[in-house]
C-alpha cells in the first residue's frame, strides 16, 4: 500500500527511534566500561558524558595490571587486594578453546549426520532425525546433575585433569550444539539437487568420494554459517560451564566473579562484557543472511 | 564365470569391509553423532532416571533406594509449585510480549526505502550478546541508587525515589522479563520479517484493488498467512522460555525469597545448596516431561514439522 508522504517520514522516526531503544542498553554498557568508577556510582543524577574517559577497566581486565597500583597511582586510595582476581585473560583463551573445540567437535560429526539423512533412504532415517531434535528439547539441567557425577567417576572434573575438564565441557557444547548443525546442515544438502550425486556416482565416484569433492564444496556456505553459529552459541553459554568447571571459567561465567560482597566491580563487569560481546557482533554480521534458517533449525529460509 | 569368482577377480584387497562399514551403508555417516548423542545425552539422562529412584540421607549422604520418594515429595513440595507458575508466567508473558513486539517491529522495519537494512542488521546485535552478560547490564540498569532505568521511572514519578525493581518480591519477576523480553525480541522480528517476506503478493493486491483497510488486510491476510511462521516461532522460543535460567540466576538469584524461582533455578539452588543430587534431579526430568508433553500436543495441534 502507498503511504503518503507524511506517513513516511513518521515510519522512518519511529524505525529509527525503536531501533535506538533497543541499542540504548549495549551504548550504556560501552559507556559505562570507560567510566571512571565516581561516574558510575553516581547517586546525584544519570551521568551520560560528563565525565573523563578512562581505559582503567580495560588495563585490569584485558591487560592484566594490576588494579591497586592503578588505585595509588590514581591516588583514589582503595588499593585493595584481589588484583589478580580481574585479570581475565586466562578466561577469554579457555573461552575461545572451548568454543572452537565445541565447534569443531559438532561439525565433523554433524555433517555427516546431515548427509546421510539428506541423501540416503534407510529404516530409522525418522526416528534419527526425531532423536536429533528431541536433543534440542532437552532442557541441559536434565542432564547436568548426572553428568557432573559422572564426570567425576570418569575423572573428566576440571579440578582433577584440567585437560580432561576441557574435553568435558567442550563435549557436552557440541552435543547442545549437535540438532542445530544437523538440521541446519541437513536443510543446506537439501538445497543441493540430488542429481549432482547421482550424476557423480554414475561417472564412477564412490559415496565418500561425492561427498568429499562434490556435494560439500556445494554446501561451503552453509558449513561456514553453521560453524559461526555453533560458535556463538558456545561462546554465549552459562548454565553448563557453571555446573560443570571450576577452574575453567569461561567469559560469562567470570563476570559473575566480578559480583562481590563488598559490591559489584562495574566498570571491570562492563569491560569485560564489551570485550564478550565483540567477537558475537563480528560473527553475526557474517551470517546474517542464513541467521533465519539457523535459528528456526532450518525450518524457515529467508 | 560365477559370481564368487567375479568378486575374487575384481578384489585384490586383503581384507573387505563388512557392508555396513562401507560408504554405502548410512551407518559410518550416523555413527559419530550418535555416539555423541549416546554418551553425553541418553546415558545421563538414564542415570538421571536412576537417581531420581533414590533417596538421599542427609545425615550420612548415603543412598537408598527408594522408588517414589523423591516423586512423591515433588508433588507436596509448595515450592516446586511455586517454581512451576513462576516458569508458566514467565514463558507465557515474554512469549506475548515477543510475539507482539517482534510482529509490530517486523511491519515497521519490513521497508525497501534506504536505511532500513541497517535498522535490521543493528536489530540482529541483541541476540548474540551472552544471556549472563545481558543480565548483568539489566541489573546494573535497574539498581534502584545509580540505575539509568530505575531512575527514568523515578524521575517520571512511575516509582517511588530508592525504589528497587528487581529487590522487591512484587516486581523481581517483571525486571527479570525486560532483559529477556530485550534480549530475544529480535528473534520474532527475524522470524517475523522472514514470514512477511514470503508471503505471495497476490492476495495483497487483490485486497488493495477491493479498498481494505490495513487494519482488515492485516488481520485477515497477514495473519493467518503467517500461522505456521509463528507456530514455529512460538515452539523454539517457548521450549527455550521453560528452562529459564541465565536471567533469573544472574538478575535476582532466584529472589527476593523464592519470588523468581523457575523450575530450573530451583533445582539448580538444591543442587549447589543441600546437594540433594536425586531430588534436583527428579524436578530437572519433571521439567523435560512437561516440556516433551507440551510441545508434542503443540505440534500436533499446530502441525508444526521442524
Amino acid at each position: 500500500m502507498e503511504m503518503s508522504r507524511p506517513l513516511k517520514i513518521l515510519r522512518d522516526i519511529t524505525a529509527v527511534f525503536v531501533t535506538a531503544l533497543f541499542m540504548f542498553p549495549i551504548f550504556w554498557w560501552a559507556l559505562t566500561s570507560i567510566k571512571p568508577i565516581s561516574a558510575v556510582f553516581d547517586k546525584d543524577r544519570v551521568n551520560f558524558f560528563d565525565f573523563t574517559p578512562t581505559f582503567i577497566n580495560y588495563g585490569v581486565t584485558l591487560f592484566g595490571q594490576s588494579r591497586s597500583q592503578i588505585a595509588i597511582d590514581e591516588g583514589l586510595g582503595m588499593g585493595v587486594a584481589g588484583a589478580e582476581a580481574y585479570d581475565s585473560r586466562m578466561s577469554i583463551l579457555e573461552s575461545i578453546i572451548v568454543s572452537i573445540g565445541a565447534t569443531t567437535v559438532t561439525m565433523s560429526v554433524a555433517v555427516f549426520a546431515a548427509y546421510a539423512i539428506s541423501r540416503m533412504t534407510f529404516r530409522g532415517r525418522g526416528a534419527y532425525l526425531n532423536w536429533v531434535l528431541g536433543q534440542r528439547f532437552m532442557p541441559p539441567i536434565a542432564i547436568l546433575i548426572p553428568l557432573v557425577s559422572i564426570y567425576k567417576v570418569a575423572g573428566m572434573r576440571d579440578t582433577d585433569n584440567l585437560y580432561m575438564g576441557y574435553l568435558g565441557l567442550m563435549m557436552i557444547y557440541a552435543l547442545m550444539n549437535l540438532p542445530i548443525a544437523v538440521l541446519l546442515m541437513k536443510s543446506f544438502l537439501d538445497d543441493v539437487p540430488k542429481d549432482v550425486d547421482e550424476a557423480a556416482m554414475i561417472d564412477g565416484a564412490t559415496r565418500w568420494q561425492t561427498f568429499c569433492k562434490v556435494v560439500l564444496p556445494m554446501v561451503k556456505g552453509g558449513v561456514a554459517a553453521s560453524a559461526v553459529l555453533c560458535f556463538i552459541f558456545s561462546w554465549t553459554e552459562f548454565l553448563l560451564s557453571l555446573f560443570l568447571t571450576t577452574d575453567i571459567r569461561t567469559v560469562p561465567v567470570k563476570i559473575q566473579t566480578f559480583v562481590t560482597s563488598t559490591g559489584n566491580e562495574w566498570g571491570f563487569i562492563a569491560a569485560l562484557g564489551t570485550t564478550a560481546i565483540i567477537p558475537s557482533f563480528v560473527f553475526i554480521l557474517l551470517v546474517q543472511k542464513h541467521l533465519v534458517r539457523g535459528l528456526t533449525l532450518g525450518s524457515l529460509k529467508e | 564365470m560365477t559370481e564368487a569368482a567375479l568378486k575374487g577377480a575384481g578384489s585384490t584387497r586383503l581384507f573387505v569391509l563388512p557392508r555396513f562399514l562401507t560408504a554405502e551403508h548410512p551407518f559410518p555417516w550416523l555413527f559419530p553423532a550418535a555416539a555423541l548423542m549416546t554418551i553425553f545425552g541418553i546415558y545421563p539422562l538414564v542415570y538421571a532416571i536412576g537417581l531420581s529412584f533414590f533417596k538421599k540421607n542427609a545425615a550420612t549422604r548415603k543412598m537408598v533406594l527408594d522408588f517414589d520418594h523423591n516423586w512423591t515429595k515433588m508433588l507436596y513440595d509448595e515450592r516446586v509449585w511455586n517454581a512451576l507458575f513462576n516458569t508458566l508466567v514467565y514463558t507465557g508473558l515474554a512469549l506475548a510480549f515477543q510475539l507482539v513486539l517482534g510482529m509490530l517491529i517486523a511491519l515497521l522495519l519490513d521497508s525497501e526505502r534506504k536505511g532500513y537494512a541497517l535498522l535490521r542488521a543493528l536489530m540482529t546485535l541483541p541476540l548474540v550478546i551472552p544471556p549472563a552478560v545481558t543480565a548483568m547490564m539489566f541489573l546494573l540498569m535497574l539498581n534502584g541508587s545509580f540505575g539509568v532505568l530505575s531512575r527514568g521511572l523515578i524521575a517520571m514519578g512511575l516509582l517511588p525515589v530508592g525504589f528497587s525493581i528487581l529487590g522487591n518480591a512484587d516486581t523481581a519477576l517483571a525486571g527479570v522479563l525486560l532483559a529477556e523480553i530485550w534480549q530475544w525480541t529480535p528473534f520474532m522480528v527475524l522470524i517475523m520479517m522472514a514470514g512477511l517476506r514470503s508471503l505471495p503478493k497476490e492476495p495483497f493486491e487483490a485486497a488493495a484493488i477491493d479498498g481494505a483497510t490495513a487494519f482488515q488486510v492485516f488481520f485477515k491476510l497477514t495473519l493467518p498467512m503467517m500461522s505456521k511462521v509463528i507456530a514455529i516461532a512460538v515452539l523454539i522460543r517457548g521450549i527455550d522460555l521453560f528452562r529459564a535460567f541465565d536471567y533469573v540466576k544472574v538478575m535476582t538469584d532466584s529472589g527476593p525469597g523464592t519470588a523468581t524461582e523457575t523450575l530450573t533455578s530451583y533445582a539448580g539452588r538444591i543442587y549447589f545448596g543441600n546437594a540433594d543430587f536425586p531430588y534436583a534431579s527428579t524436578i530437572a526430568l519433571m521439567t523435560l516431561i512437561i516440556v516433551i508433553v507440551v510441545s508434542s500436543v503443540f505440534m500436533k495441534i499446530f502441525k508444526v514439522k521442524l
